[in-house]
């Protein structure tokens, strides 16, 4: 286990979150190796929210440690970077200027900052609207905007909330081969929450099911299924089936 | 990889279509003129019947008597000169309330401290209305410009320091997660979200107080003044000229919708973001 602890991009280790007497997180503990993308499904309600808010350092962790290539997570040292649940773009930036910001705030040179943001637009297709404001796009421009801002900074560690929760079905599987296309080419180590279990299987490399209140982690799937992926593929139903079950038994 | 799945898609479509009756009644513009002239005609009959006596002056004595008054000098000056004298008085007062106002403002909604410090004091004087203050001024302050200023000043001050709290206190709150996410700090903070997004709701208290600065304005010039628009309208109440007093009630209109333009204008300089598509 050595070699694989080595490769281990994120650590966390008892992850605990208590509001008073409501323990919300109960020792949560896994592992992220670099580049992986990783999906955390739960039931509606187990405090997804709470547990991206504490691994990203919004909101203090009562207990545990979050590590990031074995030293103390700390927005301040380490690229992490969250795309919320509602798309959040700043409203007087216009597109272009809203991808850059992430990598304005990381103080990422003026130069690398063009190059990178070029890229990414071109990636997700952003190019065309570079120069209009975010009142003067779809509601799916701009989560993209938030994603192709979050992937921008080239993060160690990326974090997303149901980004997609809002979309209608059809948008929803562009995007997200959208994001496993990103995830590829930039080679990020991404955490993907999502009460979608297709989702969750459609993109992730492994799946870290939770259980209700107080939110443990009850199982890991891997889910190793070449890409590009089938709905129908029975393995890719098998592992739907494993994971619904897993959820709908508590 | 461009992606035509979500994009945005603005069609024009303009019909052309021949002369017809129904089209003429339904443009808006035709209705535009249509109610314009209305009114005019309705004001022109009724005041022509001595539905009010004599109290009521038709449209065009109205502009008679504003283009008479631009030519002589009326009360030492023309009436630039009235109209300038008003105006100033605003701009001073405004200015220097929305100078200090805006700012407190935002440092109150920013900084707990100071908003312990100044909003019981401010709470206190809220609900008064500015023109409650126009005796007291007088009394300190005489019945020259400085009084006047000083109602405006007040008038202004309330609306403006609100406004600026509130766009400060109403961002939300994911906007700070972002940049905190990324490891931004406090000024990173003020500097990209707090101060851009406080902008339109500063604006919009910037013509609230504007339109009370006017209102003050006129309250003081009513009360004592020897030049000016509400003087006009004073003198032609006391001399029985209704086509005076109506003709200073256009002019304040008229200059208080001028002001507000200005501001607008200001606004869309400095906040392009705000566009819509429409007018892209």
């Amino acid at each position: 286990m050595s070699t694989q602890a080595s490769e281990d991009k994120i650590r966390v280790i008892n992850l605990t979150k208590r509001f008073g007497d409501l323990t919300v997180l109960d020792g949560i503990a896994f592992t992220v190796r670099a580049k992986e993308l990783v999906a955390i499904v739960g039931p509606t309600g187990c405090g997804k929210t709470t547990f991206l808010h504490t691994l990203s350092k919004l909101m203090p962790a009562t207990d545990g440690r979050i590590l990031i290539d074995g030293e103390e997570a700390d927005p301040r040292r380490h690229n992490i970077s969250y795309v919320f649940q509602e798309p959040t773009c700043l409203p007087w930036r216009t597109v272009r200027e809203n991808v850059a910001y992430g990598m304005e705030i990381k103080g990422v040179p003026h130069q690398e900052r063009m190059e990178r943001t070029d890229r990414i637009m071109d990636l997700v297709g952003l190019s065309s609207c570079a120069d209009l404001y975010p009142n003067q796009v779809s509601a799916s421009m701009l989560q993209r905007i938030a994603v192709s801002r979050a992937f921008a900074v080239e993060p160690d560690l990326l974090l997303m909330d149901e980004p997609y929760g809002q979309l209608d079905v059809k948008l929803r599987y562009y995007l997200e081969d959208e994001l496993v296309n990103l995830w590829r080419k930039l080679q990020s180590t991404v955490l993907f929450v999502t009460h979608n279990i297709e989702e969750a299987v459609y993109i992730a490399e492994r799946i870290l099911v939770l259980s209700n209140k107080p939110t443990r982690i009850k199982a890991e799937i891997p889910v190793d299924i070449p890409r590009p992926r089938n709905f129908l593929d029975p393995k890719f139903m098998d592992i739907r089936h494993q994971v619904t079950e897993l959820i709908r038994w508590w | 990889m461009s992606s035509s799945i979500a994009n945005e898609t603005v069609a024009a479509t303009s019909g052309q279509e021949g002369f017809s009756f129904y089209r003429l009644v339904t443009n808006i513009y035709f209705l535009y003129a249509v109610s314009l002239c209305t009114f005019f005609l309705l004001w022109d009959r009724v005041a022509a019947w001595q539905v009010f006596g004599d109290s009521l002056a038709r449209p065009h004595a109205v502009a008679g008597k504003l283009y008479d008054l631009s030519q002589v000098k009326f009360a030492g000056t023309n009436l630039a000169g009235h109209i300038w004298a008003s105006t100033r008085r605003v701009l001073v007062g405004f200015t220097l309330a929305s100078a200090i106002a805006v700012p407190l403002g935002l440092f109150m909604a920013l900084n707990k401290y100071v908003n312990a410090v100044v909003k019981p004091i401010f709470d206190l004087f809220k609900p008064m209305p500015p023109i409650a203050w126009v005796s007291i001024s007088i009394l300190w302050f005489g019945v020259g410009e400085f009084s006047k200023i000083f109602i405006i000043a007040i008038g202004t001050f309330v609306p403006c320091l609100l406004n600026s709290y509130n766009g400060i206190r109403l961002i939300e709150p994911e906007l700070y997660d972002v940049i905190r996410v990324l490891g931004g700090n406090r000024k990173d903070e003020i500097l990209q979200v707090s101060f851009p997004a406080s902008f339109p709701a500063i604006f919009a208290g910037l013509q609230i107080s504007l339109s009370i600065a006017w209102t003050c304005l006129l309250a003081a010039e009513l009360m004592n003044a020897r030049n000016g628009m509400g003087f006009l309208i004073k003198r032609g109440m006391d001399t029985h000229q209704p086509a005076l007093v109506l003709g200073g009630m256009v002019l304040i209109a008229l200059m208080a919708w001028l002001s507000s333009l200005l501001i607008s204008r200001i606004e869309s300089r400095l906040c392009p973001w705000k566009r819509s598509i429409d007018n892209l």
